[in-house]
């Protein structure tokens, strides 16, 4: 902002603060340049003129001057032609002074018409004495016709000889004027010429400086707000918001500047506003870790403390069934089993809810490590074996020979298999369930097909969500709390794999997932 | 030979009657704590054969029972089988890490307990 201060800086900013647009300045510019422009061709047009009345005029001194040496010319002859009268004693002569004496008239009123008015009484005084002159030319004829010779040469000497030096004289002063005047006209023009090549320069050296002054003015008038608006969003941008960018046009650059302070408030403001908005979300953020650190170490606590009863219910019901109390009367051992059954399916409920909400507060972490599919197999075929002859179905397994030992949570693994598998089981009343594990690109399959109910073409989207069964009549057929495949799918997922079934209503249904030989977390 | 001594330290009345039946029809000798810091002061008097040890406990947990257990030579080499809570909540890995022997998930079958006894501590 040095400029500012200089002495270009108050027009720039005069500039800058006039009340219009752009566009109206920058044609303003050009419009002063090409006012200078024809200005300067109209001087030059007037000098030129000048320059050609005044050639003109010495132009006719000139043509004056040459018609008053014409006069002596015509005068010199006359006295010439006058003595050859009187030497030739003839009449030829005569006729010859007649002639010149036309050609002296004609010659003088061609000036007189040229001459300017106070010429006119010196051709005047010529005329007159030149009308004498003839007068005694005629006399001096006369005389030689009569032979008064002595009288001729009386006339001439006395009368013919003062007039023509009389003529002589005036014409001498006639042309000394012209030559006068003409040199008056060349001092004149060469001034003229002088006084217009000045002029020029002086209009082109102010036309120069002008237009470099006014282009200088109205570009920095320009420039001046953009450098400032440059400034003013390098702050922006590196996030000091809420300043003001001062410039003094009152054209698009101020209200471009304008609104630019504007922008730049409603920035701090937003920011300001965001600010808040993170400090108070950290708040909420730092009170919901704890309320869920609380909710885990609450739903740990519960889980034992419904489990140490549970253990005690469980526990005496296996010893009174073991015997170890003594006898078991044959009409209590049905009832015992009963106790037993509910026993281990609220604790399957207590399992599935703690798993749930573990998963749900993402606190639920993947125990990897190596683990067989093969045993993993088995240790769900020997749980599910005695449920599946119970029901009278057929339950095979198949695992694809060569798979290597796999690398995630084996037990979580198991725990999914054996929710897909208990659930076949569950809900088929005839025919078969198969398991069957492939490998194919280091991705592994878990399939179990059963040829139960099948699954309603627009449940099976839900069927992997909360609490969802097909029908809520099931809950209390079949049992179960409706998390066993939501809990799979986490599971299934958590290794980086997907879970998914194929069904037909009446004709059964097949669960599939798929989680890679070696899932995230193990050794390269 | 001295009948083997089995230290069962548990907070709940029904679950320490239940081991108490379980272990009234053999030959080992039965202590019993209801909390970790009984539990472990028996622990260094008695020095048992082997400790049955609940998971969690009042006035000191089970686990930290079990460190100190460790920490001391005389009981350092004693069979310690936790009572976890949950076999999938970690409890079981926490137990190993703090020196048990072996864990047992709750509930636990009595069969599958008197197994691990077993196991752990011939009968005579």
């Amino acid at each position: 902002m040095a400029l500012l201060s200089s002495p270009l800086g108050a027009p720039v900013r005069a500039v800058a603060k006039i009340r219009a647009s752009v566009h109206v300045k920058l044609l303003a510019g050009f419009l002063l340049i090409t006012l200078l422009f024809i200005a300067m061709t109209a001087v030059s047009l007037r000098t030129f003129a000048e320059t050609a009345r005044e050639t003109n005029l010495l132009d006719q001194a000139h043509e004056r001057v040459g018609w008053s040496r014409q006069i002596e010319h015509a005068l010199a002859m006359q006295m010439h032609f006058t003595s050859m009268t009187l030497l030739s004693q003839g009449s030829d002569p005569v006729s010859l002074i007649l002639r010149e004496n036309n050609r002296f008239n004609d010659t003088l009123a061609r000036l007189e018409i040229a001459a300017p008015a106070e010429e006119r009484a010196l051709i005047q005084a010529i005329r007159g004495a030149q009308d004498d002159a003839m007068a005694t030319v005629a006399d001096i004829a006369n005389a030689v016709r009569d032979k008064r010779l002595a009288e001729a040469m009386t006339v001439l000497r006395t009368r013919q000889e003062p007039v023509y030096q009389k003529i002589e004289t005036l014409v001498g002063s006639l042309v000394a004027a012209e030559e006068t005047r003409m040199a008056k006209f060349r001092a004149s023009l060469a001034a003229t010429h002088r006084q217009s090549m000045r002029l020029m320069a002086g209009f082109a050296v102010a036309s120069v400086v002008l237009a470099l002054v006014g282009g200088f003015v109205i570009s920095w008038s320009f420039i001046l707000p953009v450098r400032a608006a440059h400034g003013f969003l390098s702050d922006v941008a590196a996030g000091r918001f809420g300043g003001t960018l001062v410039v003094p046009n009152r054209d698009e650059f101020g209200a471009l500047a304008e609104h630019m302070t504007w922008m730049s408030r409603e920035l701090r403001r937003l920011d300001d506003e965001q600010r808040v908005a993170a400090a108070t979300l950290r708040g909420l953020n730092d009170r919901l870790a704890l309320a869920s650190r609380a909710k885990s170490e609450f739903l740990a606590n519960m889980s034992h403390e419904l489990r140490t009863p549970l253990n005690a219910i469980l526990g005496f019901t296996e010893i009174i069934l073991d015997e170890l109390y003594g006898e078991v009367p044959a009409n209590l051992r049905e009832p015992l089993v009963d106790i037993q059954t509910n026993g281990r399916h609220l604790l399957s409920l207590i399992n599935d809810v703690l798993d749930l909400s573990k998963i749900e507060a993402g606190r639920l972490e993947l125990g990897v490590g190596e683990y067989s599919v093969q045993e993993i197999v088995e240790v769900v075929h020997a749980s599910l074996r005695s449920l599946a002859i119970e029901k009278g179905l057929a339950f095979s397994v198949r695992v694809a020979p060569g798979i290597p030992t796999a690398w995630g949570d084996g037990r979580r693994l198991t725990q999914c298999l054996l929710n897909l598998a208990g659930n076949a089981l569950k809900f088929t009343r005839h025919g078969r369930v198969d398991i069957d594990v492939s490998l194919a690109d280091d991705w592994l399959t878990f399939r179990v097909v059963d040829t139960g109910i099948g699954i309603p073409k627009d449940e099976v989207e839900n069927i992997f969500a909360e609490f969802r069964q097909v029908d809520t009549t099931i809950t209390r057929e079949y049992g179960g709390t409706g998390l066993g495949l939501s809990i799979t799918k986490r599971l299934v997922e958590l290794h980086g794999g997907r879970i998914g079934v194929e069904s037909e209503l009446g004709r059964g249904s097949t669960f599939f997932f798929t989680v890679p030989l070696r899932a995230d977390g193990g050794p390269a | 030979m001295k009948d083997r001594t089995v230290l069962h330290i548990e907070d709940n009345e029904y679950n320490r009657k239940i081991v108490r039946q379980l272990l009234s029809r053999t030959t080992y000798r039965l202590l019993e704590a209801a909390d970790g810091e009984e539990g472990l002061a028996v622990a260094k008097r008695e020095l048992p054969d082997l400790i049955l040890m609940d998971v969690q406990l009042p006035k000191l947990s089970g686990l930290d029972a079990t460190r100190l257990l460790r920490a001391d030579p005389r009981t350092a080499s004693i069979p310690l089988v936790v009572v976890t809570s949950f076999a999938l909540s970690g409890d079981d890995r926490k137990a190993m890490d703090a020196g048990a022997s072996a864990y047992l998930a709750k509930p636990y079958s009595p069969r599958d307990l008197m197994a691990l006894i077993h196991r752990f501590l011939p009968e005579n």
